[in-house]
């Protein structure tokens, strides 16, 4: 018990052929994996990660688990996602750290408490926990808010989600490939895609930086780079890829204990079980494929905080990094297969939902790359929505980024 | 306290004394000394207990590297002990200890270590999972260092944005000389140091160069740069960032003359020089964090520039010329040095050797200190050969331990420079540089003082010559000469002694061990990317301080490579962590107020903010606004429309402009009239809705709604940038504020300001007119009818717009006038069902789901027109959520958000309230179109504990005054 | 802040003076006979080269201009002409 693991994941010889071959070594390739061997049997699977696994978004998320969302299209699947972390826990044999301490979005007027009220009108309606407070309900959830008139968005009220949390996101990574290969799934690093062939409108080998896999099953789970590994096979999808920072302080005794988020301030916080405050998140609005941070972000960030939670100000930022986000025109996936390619299935365009669907939606995708039919629960996020001009409500108006608003 | 006789470079101030508290302790330093240092001068030598076993930490290094010396300092958790300047009447605190540092009751957890292997919190804890909550809050009360005080508040901070051509960080040497080159070179130069004073490593030492003790040397280079005009220096000053396009920002601490507490900077340079030299590179062995050991740079600097002896008797273990020099200088001071090891076999320079040999202090080479021993503090120590063959052990309490220097290469790799192990210096350092950034000195591995100040000059000179103020040859010049002076490193490149295990400490933060990162290795997490995240090494409040370059090269060691086959982990701005209130700097709450504010505020006006934009809300008590409804419709009331966006486009293409965003065809646009129209996203969303009016040839004049007013001339000329299109685009909105007067004695108001004819027939609905009011003041008059009611928009000067709200006030107080608010304007354009821009349309309504499709040309798809390809797929899809009035069964109106259902969710509320016109709750929702059509029952949720639930019938809109008589008549 | 972006008029200035519009992709498609693919390519879909591309920005805190620049955003810097075309 107080021995080390053995090899989380095996090394693995890079065989010419797979059953599926997954692109991406992140969170939802390494779930699709351990779904399609787990579920449906199909171990001849090959994950590909051009660095390391849970290197990109991965490993760059706040953490953040909720099942809030706006439509009844997105909710059942969060739900659905939400409730697997005890039972993955288990499952996998690893602690997630699951921390199921709640979520508070703070409203700043009435008519953001409004918008706030239709998610929780959604949520209740679907049987998921979600309440407004008013505004001393908030302080009562978290002490060291300020209620003060005079800080640059009043606090109105908020909506309070208790079911929601936070999970250890890198533990998450390691647990899957752990899982993902003691079910025979190969994960290789270092492997970069640099092609998929496709022959007679079906897909029929991958071809990468270590030699050419033959397969006719793709999973296009690459994140950010989503863009350009469905460019092999001709497929132009509708995702900006943007930078998005996020910064944690240095650790310190329990004090915050829930996770707070407030969409006018651009801003949320949580501590980690390891003490930090972990706060994110700002998104640039313009297109990059370098995690770049800016000095800019990180003060807006202490501006942003030590008006919400003025205990703040003597404490101190020990680190900013930056991640990727694929961002989509209505905040919502694209998750489709078959469609125009025989065989090439996407799981992408999650912009930053991606961490707290990736085990749901590896299960469900699993399914679909399994059985070939699409699960009714994933119907929504097809990729001709844009060209059929139905977007999905997840966010209400026209995203603050790019030249379309 | 316990000071040696004063070095000429001591730092310390003794004729002023200070006293602070510690625990319940008085204790006394001098003006000069650190927190650490007066506390080592008062006998302390436990700092700290460790986060995870709780280990006994003391003084190790001196500028932050670790965090043995955090503590609560006036209040604030986690202050750098070693760095943070003592002040009088201070109150200092130690963290993380149940007790007292020395006498910890956690500390039994050290001999648990065995149960805590990397990542056992992973293993642990989750099984059953109804058990893990209580772990959970076990696991997060262990966690964390030092405790948040609400009530501490900061002292003033300032902040400070410079452009200089050259930024040079670090004042060592090499910065020092750096600076004075390209400040030789006519160019403003800003120079950033960390330590109170420059000097870098020629600070403390007494070692000669031409002629002159180290310490003096740069001292007087310092005097010499202080005195240039061009070139700013700023001590105390860490450089926390390198951003994008050298952007450099940093943090000052205050001292006790200066105004400010904490000052943030950013410098945007032209050439930025990074000097920031070296720091010791950790040695690895059994016990290497012990109270007692510590860095033979930190010993020697406490004797010189704090005149405090680090121990009684020494032993030294070291890798590196400096060590040797320092041995021997602190000899000189009254140290007894046991031994000095030094794992280098050969290499030594031998004048050093030679001044240990005088000194009769025995040097072992090819020896390496294995193990520290003592419970609570260094009591001996066992010392090996490098082969691990031969150990003997010596009675000391002081063990000096270093394997040499480690370059500090944060700047450079947060301009994301790759680093690549140095086969020659042992280093870590950029394969290349970039345009406009340069490195120079110690951290390059020079390592004579001569080649580390001409490096600085060849640094500088080379930045001046980036910034055109010195050719490229004479810059090159330096750089040759520094090719000839290179010498060989005699650093040594060991950095874990034979047998380090589950006692010697990789990360002191974070308690990872040597066998920990074997444990990580052997799970796959064999990089130090992975293997900081899976033990934690390097995530602690010093960061990469300790663990920094040693991580890969133990690593690579413990996966049996050469070193230099892994990279150390990326490094993360703040480089030093940075409080947020010092980013924050003064709370601003930038809002903008219209020109009618303060006539306003005397109304009684409750403002909020609205965008950019403080708004009234209602006026006196009541915030629904009954009243203020009911007085429009009955008499007449003004509200404060300022807010909206107007604009004036003209020039011969300025049709084509308009024909572009707007969906209808504005080549019909009349003067004298106006039309109402809108702009669609690319999705056919409603952007944005107004009215134009045509004053002049190619000439016209236009509202936007409030939100929209910043971004309209961005839109408009992105949507015609392709084009070459000529016409001017003139933001009008802060310049002129409008003024709506609205109700059925409107016209009686606003005859009595003016001589023109205000009849119907003269100035219909929808009519447009330009006069004086009062004969004075030049407004533009448009008839509209957003709430409902016959209503005039008057705009006028900014300037004049309060002198115009009075006469209003006077002129409408027979007839009752008074002033309305947002509120009262939301629920008035409800009863006449207009829509506002995204609180009754989202991403996924398009124009005509919005009943607002009449306004759409088809026929005019040459004019491109943004939205319209949108619409015309759209137009006919089925299933769409429409907007529709209803009205609800019953009294109480459901909340906004409410949803619509019918065993799924078929839409929600975007706006309800009573109607105190038609005395019952309506509203406006966005439902399925099978639900749309009117007499359609809907069933409606809201959200509570328990939900509610409410009757409504869809109707049609306008609730009120469907045929628009009123605000026609 | 941190990059910059060179205004033609106002030259070198800070990144978040500007507005980004975008990758250059064409003038506006002719909308007769435009079907849904073609318009939400020229809508939604864009090419993202992870190299140098031409891009639109608007300075907003300035000029009030829009205008094309090379800009990497692997590396997020603008790119010199010999750059362009890679």
């Amino acid at each position: 018990m107080f021995q080390p693991f053995g090899r989380l994941w095996k090394q693995a010889p890079l065989r010419s052929a797979y059953d599926v071959v997954i692109v991406g070594g992140g969170l939802h390739g390494l779930a699709t994996a351990y779904y399609l061997a787990r579920n449906h049997g199909i171990n001849r699977v090959a994950v590909l990660e051009k660095n390391h696994i849970g290197y990109g978004s991965a490993g760059r998320n706040t953490a953040i688990v909720r099942a809030n969302q706006r439509t009844q299209e997105n909710i059942p699947l969060y739900d659905e996602g939400l409730k697997m972390w005890p039972q993955l826990m288990d499952e996998l044999d690893f602690n997630l750290m699951f921390f199921n301490c709640g979520n508070l979005n703070l409203a700043h007027s009435e008519a953001a408490l409004g918008a706030l009220r239709l998610q929780v009108a959604s949520a209740q309606y679907l049987g998921v926990r979600s309440e407004i407070v008013d505004r001393q309900q908030c302080k009562e959830l978290i002490p060291q808010l300020n209620l003060s008139e005079d800080i640059t968005y009043p606090i109105f009220g908020g909506m309070y989600h208790p079911p929601g949390g936070t999970v250890r996101h890198d533990a998450l990574v390691w647990a899957l490939a752990k899982g993902a290969s003691a079910r025979g799934v190969h994960i290789h690093q270092q492997t970069e895609v640099t092609g998929i062939t496709v022959r007679r409108n079906r897909v029929s080998a991958v071809e990468t930086s270590r030699g050419t896999i033959a397969t006719h099953r793709v999973l296009n789970a690459a994140g950010p780079w989503s863009v350009l590994v469905s460019d092999m096979v001709g497929v132009r999808l509708p995702i900006h890829v943007l930078p998005i920072q996020a910064m944690v302080t240095e650790p310190l005794k329990p004090f915050l204990h829930h996770v707070i988020s407030s969409g006018t301030y651009h801003c949320y916080a949580h501590q980690s079980l390891k003490g930090e405050v972990v706060t994110g998140a700002h998104m640039d609005p313009w297109i990059s494929y370098g995690t770049h941070v800016t000095a800019h972000y990180i003060r807006h960030q202490a501006e942003a905080l030590t008006e919400l939670l003025p205990c703040l100000r003597g404490v101190k930022f020990m680190r900013q990094w930056g991640g990727l986000a694929d961002m989509t025109p209505d905040m919502a996936p694209i998750i489709d297969g078959n469609d125009p390619i025989e065989g090439y299935y996407m799981d992408c365009g999650w912009g930053y939902f991606g961490f707290k669907s990736a085990p749901i939606t590896g299960k469900y995708m699993a399914q679909y790359m399994a059985t070939g039919r699409r699960p009714q629960i994933l119907r929504p996020f097809r990729l001709q929505r844009y060209e059929e001009n139905r977007l999905l409500g997840e966010i209400a108006s026209p995203p603050q980024y790019g030249p379309w608003n | 306290m316990n000071r040696i006789a004063p070095s000429p470079a001591q730092r310390i101030h003794r004729r002023h004394r200070v006293s602070f508290t510690y625990g319940n302790r008085l204790l006394e330093g001098y003006r000069g000394d650190t927190v650490a240092t007066a506390l080592f001068a008062n006998g302390v030598r436990i700092f700290s207990r460790s986060l995870k076993y709780h280990r006994p930490r003391g003084l190790y290094s001196l500028d932050g590297e670790s965090s043995n010396c955090l503590m609560e300092i006036d209040g604030l958790p986690n202050m750098r002990a070693e760095q943070v300047p003592l002040r009088s009447g201070m109150q200092v605190r130690a963290q993380n200890v149940w007790g007292s540092p020395k006498r910890d009751l956690l500390g039994f957890l050290d001999a648990f270590h065995w149960a805590m292997p990397a990542g056992f919190y992973y293993r642990l804890f989750h099984k059953p999972y109804r058990l893990w909550p209580l772990f959970q809050n076990l696991i997060r009360r262990a966690a964390g260092a030092g405790t948040v005080n609400p009530d501490w508040v900061p002292g003033r901070t300032d902040e400070l944005h410079l452009n200089a051509d050259v930024c040079v960080v670090g004042g060592g040497p090499a910065g020092m000389h750096a600076a004075k080159a390209a400040a030789q070179s006519g160019l403003r130069v800003v120079v950033l140091e960390a330590r109170p004073w420059l000097g870098g490593f020629y600070d403390w030492r007494t070692a000669r160069y031409d002629q002159a003790p180290l310490f003096e040397r740069s001292r007087s280079l310092a005097r010499e740069l202080e005195g240039l005009a061009n070139v700013r220096i700023h001590t105390s000053c860490t450089a926390t960032g390198l951003y994008g396009h050298n952007l450099v920002t940093a943090v000052q601490d205050g001292g006790p003359e200066d105004f400010f507490y904490q000052r943030y900077l950013e410098i945007r340079a032209r050439a930025v020089v990074v000097a920031t030299g070296c720091t010791e590179r950790p040695l690895v062995f059994e016990h290497n964090e012990r109270p007692g050991v510590m860095q033979p740079g930190c010993a020697h600097r406490l004797a010189h520039t704090y005149a405090l002896l680090p121990g009684t008797s020494a032993v030294f273990s070291v890798g590196h010329d400096l060590g040797l020099e320092a041995a021997a200088d602190l000899h000189d001071l009254g140290l007894q040095i046991v031994c000095v090891a030094d794992c280098r076999p050969d290499g030594h320079d031998p004048q050093r050797v030679a001044a240990l040999e005088e000194r009769n202090i025995p040097l072992l080479k090819g020896w390496v200190a294995a193990r520290a021993l003592g419970r609570k503090g260094v009591e001996a120590a066992v010392l090996t050969t490098t082969d691990g063959n031969a150990t003997r052990t010596v009675t000391c309490d002081l063990l000096a331990a270093s394997a040499g220097l480690s370059p500090l290469t944060g700047l450079l790799s947060l301009a994301r420079l790759p680093l690549a192990y140095h086969e020659r210096t042992g280093f870590f350092l950029p394969t290349s540089m970039p345009e406009g950034l340069y490195a120079a000195g110690r951290l390059l591995g020079y390592d004579d003082p001569p080649a580390i100040e001409l490096s600085g000059t060849a640094a500088g000179r080379s930045a001046a010559a980036q910034c055109g103020a010195l050719d490229v040859g004479t810059a090159q010049e330096a750089h040759r000469q520094l090719k000839d002076r290179h010498r060989v490193m005699r650093g040594s490149k060991l950095v874990m002694a034979p047998g380090a295990n589950a006692k010697s400490f990789v990360c002191f933060d974070e308690d990872v061990t040597v066998k920990h990162l074997r444990q990580a290795v052997s799970m796959g997490l064999d990089v130090p990317e992975l293997a900081k995240r899976f033990t934690a090494a390097g995530t602690g409040p010093s960061q990469s301080g300790i663990p920094g370059h040693n991580l890969p090269l133990i690593m690579a060691h413990l996966r049996g490579e050469s070193a230099g086959t892994l990279r150390p982990t990326t490094v993360r701005p703040p480089l030093k962590p940075t409080l947020l209130a010092t980013y924050a700097g003064h709370p601003m709450d930038i809002h903008k107020k219209t020109p009618l504010h303060e006539v306003q505020e005397r109304s009684g006006a409750v403002f909020h903010r609205v965008g950019v934009w403080k708004r009234a809300r209602y006026f006196r008590d009541d915030p629904t606004g009954r009243d203020e409804i009911l007085n429009v419709r009955r008499n007449v009331g003004i509200f404060d429309g300022s807010t909206l966006g107007k604009f004036r486009i003209f020039g011969p293409d300025a049709e084509k402009a308009l024909q572009r965003v707007y969906v209808s065809d504005m080549s019909r646009v009349p003067a004298g009239k106006l039309k109402y129209s809108a702009m669609c996203t690319e999705d056919g969303c409603l952007l944005d809705d107004g009215v134009v009016t045509r004053v002049g040839e190619n000439e016209y004049y236009f509202t936007t709604s409030t939100s929209r007013a910043g971004a309209t001339v961005e839109w408009f000329r992105y949507h015609s940038r392709h084009e070459d299109w000529r016409y001017h685009l003139v933001n009008l909105t802060d310049a002129l504020a409008s003024i709506n007067l609205a109700g059925p004695k409107a016209r009686e108001v606003l005859a009595r300001l003016t001589d023109a004819d205000v009849s119907n027939e003269a100035f219909p609905f929808m009519g447009y007119r330009t006069f004086r009011l009062q004969g004075r003041v030049p407004a533009r008059v448009l008839r509209l009818g957003f709430v409902g009611e016959l209503s005039y928009e008057i705009h006028v000067p900014s300037s004049m717009a309060a002198t115009v709200w009075q006469w209003l006030l006077e002129a409408g107080r027979p007839f009752g006038i008074r002033p309305f608010g947002l509120e009262a304007q939301n629920v008035l354009r409800l009863e006449k069902g207009h829509v506002i821009i995204g609180q009754e349309s989202e991403i996924r309504t398009t124009l005509i789901d919005l009943g607002l499709g009449f306004l759409w040309d088809r026929t005019k798809t040459w004019a491109k027109t943004v939205g319209a390809p949108a619409l015309q797929f759209a137009e006919n899809q089925k299933g769409r959520l429409k907007l529709v009035g209803f009205q609800v069964d019953g009294t109480r109106p459901p909340l906004d958000g409410s949803i619509v259902v019918d065993g799924s969710i078929r839409g929600h509320v975007c706006t309800c309230r009573h109607s105190p016109t038609l005395e019952k709750p309506i509203g406006l929702a966005l439902v399925h179109e099978d639900l749309a059509a009117a007499g359609s029952r809907l069933h409606l949720f809201e959200p509570g504990d328990p939900p509610e639930y409410f009757d409504a019938v869809v109707v049609p809109v306008p609730f009120y005054d469907p045929h628009g008589k009123r605000m026609k008549s | 802040m941190s990059f910059t972006i060179t205004c033609p008029i106002c030259g070198k200035r800070d990144l978040y003076e500007f507005r980004f519009g975008g990758e250059e992709h064409g003038p506006r498609p002719d909308y007769q006979a435009l079907t849904p693919q073609a318009w939400c390519d020229y809508v939604h879909r864009r090419t993202h080269r992870a190299g140098p591309q031409q891009e639109w920005w608007f300075h907003r805190d300035g000029c009030g201009r829009w205008f094309t620049v090379w800009r990497d955003p692997g590396t997020n810097r603008e790119t010199s002409c010999s750059e362009k075309r890679r």
